[in-house]
């Protein structure tokens, strides 16, 4: 079962959807929890509350059958140590800061 | 049993130690133990029953009475709510039991003894036992019916099989089930995490539990009696209500305890500021959507707006509008120079409790003058610390300032009426701001155009005071939004008069965070140089920003927010942005009367 707490981690999320339609509705509620890093990636920062909502939007989309979701759970945002090697284009963890537009 | 006794006490018959979730008896007040075992001529008087204009308690509410009777009151009688890990978890473990058929439940008479039958989510209410209940699953087998009540988490492994306050919740949907004439003699809980099921045996001593906590529950919420909070117990850890209870915070003012950790903040979300003349908010999906012309659209996440803050010409669309309503968000409408127009959404809890209060402190001359005395000390003192902490003039004339804004301070309590602490404050202001350009780097202070001589505003009439009166004006929009969300009205004062326009209280709070949050967001922007003389421009007398200097001098105001403090009542670390909101929440307390004193901040 997923992780329970109020305090902010950092995630992966990566699907592969068989139908196009679904995939779309999929693609769509993501951009409501994270940033889009590639085809069927996304990367997320949310608390508990947002991830087990994100789960619940996800199960409602899928077919369990022949849809497969993972998310991966980096560790929490603020501590967290990004290992990663970008290839190409940059990889940034999401920041959080208010948006002055 | 008598009304004005909380359920805090074990119910009578039930051994000690088992009383609500048995690993928290010491939450149960210190008195338990020395209570004599067996009470003695006791009557079981339960609420009468339920008027047509009263509400109906559900199960729900009575299993928070037993965990917290302030939890249940907060919830039940002033309309707060707050979600949080487990609450979202709770509801995706419905979301997934609650798919499948949900046949009507036949009459108790046509209840078939040949098959089983299974429905889902059932209403039922009696006026005569005051209650309601939203059923889970309700199961007929053999003449007999069972609620179900889907719990998320694992199955506790305590003797009775489940904690106290769910046992309870579900034997008030078995007792509504029997006055709707069915014949049930056990319930059961469902723990969705662990797929376990508990029987819930529907023992006298429960049903006495459950009628005894209904009718406190009742009783409380009509005499508007708030249940104080539990004293240092693990319940609140995890309470979705923490942050809008305070129960550490307000249990200070009795016992001087240290809080333990500040309440989080209710969500991780931040405000999004739109400020550029044409810009278009819109809706797409889950996210809002900028378009601002000749740029790329900005994309949003609506779970992370925590506020929309709309400045001058900016559209937003209705569907936008719908949705943020729907969500709880506040969208605060501003003019270009950022002067609060008002808010829509987020107006805080669905009760009238704190407002109430709140005009019988405004109409309470000697308590009003009491609160404006502290309130301007704590504005003069938080001007001193700006002054003694970012000093860059020369020495000598440091002590004898920071000595007479001291003693200014200090003469705030002896002020005997609002006008002369209107004469305290401004000389204490008239020196402050004087000395304000002392605090510049070299850099700045050698720049003509950030030549500050003394406050001015209406319009302001260099760069230095077109900042200032920018962030004022932003922080009074701040305040006013964290006041709404905490019950209170933003249009009526405590020291400000009240006019036409004005959002007095927001006006009232800020004055002790007008130095150390808005004075030292200007002086960040301009000492770090994210200002330069030509981010402005003149005319007509007055002296404006760009919108690119505005977005930066916001978002160091923003910044500044998120930077870290110690509470210096509390003692704990917060962020000004949180701390805002304690104190907002904090104000409405020592308003409803709870605390005794409204603990300003005013750091060291």
């Amino acid at each position: 079962m997923a992780r329970r707490s109020n305090a902010e981690h950092a995630y992966v999320v990566a699907y592969d959807i068989s139908d196009p339609k679904r995939w779309r509705r999929v693609f769509k509620t993501m951009k409501g929890y994270g940033r889009w890093l590639q085809l069927s990636v996304f990367h997320c920062r949310l608390d508990g509350g947002r991830r087990a909502e994100m789960a619940s939007a996800l199960e409602d989309l899928i077919d369990r059958d022949a849809d497969h979701v993972i998310i991966l759970d980096l560790g929490p945002a603020e501590d967290v140590e990004f290992a990663v090697e970008s290839l190409g284009k940059s990889f940034q963890p999401i920041e959080r800061r208010a948006v002055v537009i | 049993m008598s009304s004005s006794d909380t359920r805090s006490d074990p119910p009578a018959g039930s051994a000690p130690g088992q009383d609500a979730l048995g690993q928290n008896l010491s939450d149960q007040g210190a008195a338990a133990p020395a209570r004599p075992a067996a009470r003695q001529g006791e009557l079981a008087l339960f609420a009468p029953p339920a008027a047509a204009d009263e509400m109906l308690a559900p199960a729900r509410m009575i299993n928070e009475w037993v965990y917290c009777p302030r939890l249940a009151v907060l919830e039940w009688g002033r309309g707060e709510w707050a979600g949080n890990a487990d609450t979202a978890a709770g509801r995706r473990a419905h979301k997934a039991t609650e798919t499948g058929a949900a046949p009507a439940l036949p009459e108790p008479d046509a209840l078939p003894d040949d098959r089983a039958l299974k429905t889902r989510r059932l209403l039922l209410a009696s006026e005569r036992l005051g209650l309601t209940a939203e059923l889970d699953v309700i199961e007929a087998d053999d003449g007999r019916v069972v609620p179900v009540d889907i719990k998320t988490g694992k199955r506790p492994h305590v003797a009775e099989g489940a904690y106290l306050p769910e046992r309870v919740q579900v034997c008030v949907q078995a007792l509504l089930l029997r006055e709707a004439g069915y014949t049930c003699e056990e319930a059961a809980l469902w723990f969705a995490d662990s797929r376990e099921r508990v029987r819930v045996e529907l023992t006298d001593e429960l049903i006495a539990t459950a009628l005894g906590a209904a009718s406190d529950l009742r009783l409380t919420v009509a005499a508007g009696r708030l249940p104080p909070p539990l004293d240092h117990s693990q319940k609140c850890v995890r309470c979705s209500l923490l942050p809008i209870c305070l129960p550490d915070e307000v249990n200070w003012f009795r016992k001087g305890a240290i809080a333990r950790t500040p309440p989080p903040a209710a969500t991780p979300a931040l405000p999004l500021y739109v400020q550029t003349p044409g810009a278009r908010v819109t809706k797409k999906d889950f996210t809002l959507v900028v378009q601002v012309e000749g740029e790329a659209d900005r994309a949003v996440a609506l779970d992370e707006v925590s506020e929309l803050v709309l400045a001058g010409p900016v559209s937003l669309t209705t569907p936008a509008v719908h949705e943020l309503l729907r969500r709880d968000v506040p969208v605060a409408w501003m003019s270009s120079g950022f002067w609060y127009l008002g808010s829509t959404g987020g107006q805080g809890p669905r009760s009238a409790t704190v407002r109430t209060a709140q005009y019988a402190l405004a109409a309470d001359e000697p308590r009003r003058l009491a609160f404006a005395r502290e309130l301007v000390a704590a504005k003069i003192r938080n001007s001193r610390t700006i002054l003694r902490r970012n000093w860059r003039g020369e020495d000598g004339e440091r002590g004898p300032l920071l000595d007479r804004l001291a003693l200014l301070a200090d003469r705030t309590a002896r002020a005997e009426t609002a006008a002369a602490l209107l004469g305290l404050e401004g000389e204490a202001a008239a020196l402050y701001f004087r000395a304000l350009p002392k605090l510049f780097t070299d850099a700045v202070a050698a720049l003509p155009a950030f030549a500050f001589e003394r406050r001015n505003r209406r319009p302001p009439a260099d760069p230095v005071n077109a900042c200032l009166s920018l962030i004022y004006a932003v922080l009074t929009r701040t305040f006013s939004s964290a006041i709404s969300v905490a019950g209170l009205d933003p249009w009526k004062g405590v020291y400000h008069a009240e006019r036409p326009g004005r959002p007095a209280l927001a006006l009232d709070l800020i004055e002790p965070f007008r130095p150390v949050l808005a004075d030292s967001a200007v002086l960040m922007a301009l000492n770090n140089g994210e200002l330069a003389p030509d981010d402005f421009v003149s005319a007509a007398g007055g002296c404006n920003l760009k919108p690119k200097a505005r977005r930066a001098l916001i978002a160091a105001y923003e910044r500044r927010l998120d930077q870290e403090t110690t509470h210096p009542a509390f003692g704990y670390q917060v962020s000004m942005r949180r701390l805002i909101q304690i104190q907002a929440r904090l104000f409405a307390r020592f308003v409803c009367g709870e605390i005794p004193r409204y603990p300003h901040y005013v750091p060291r």
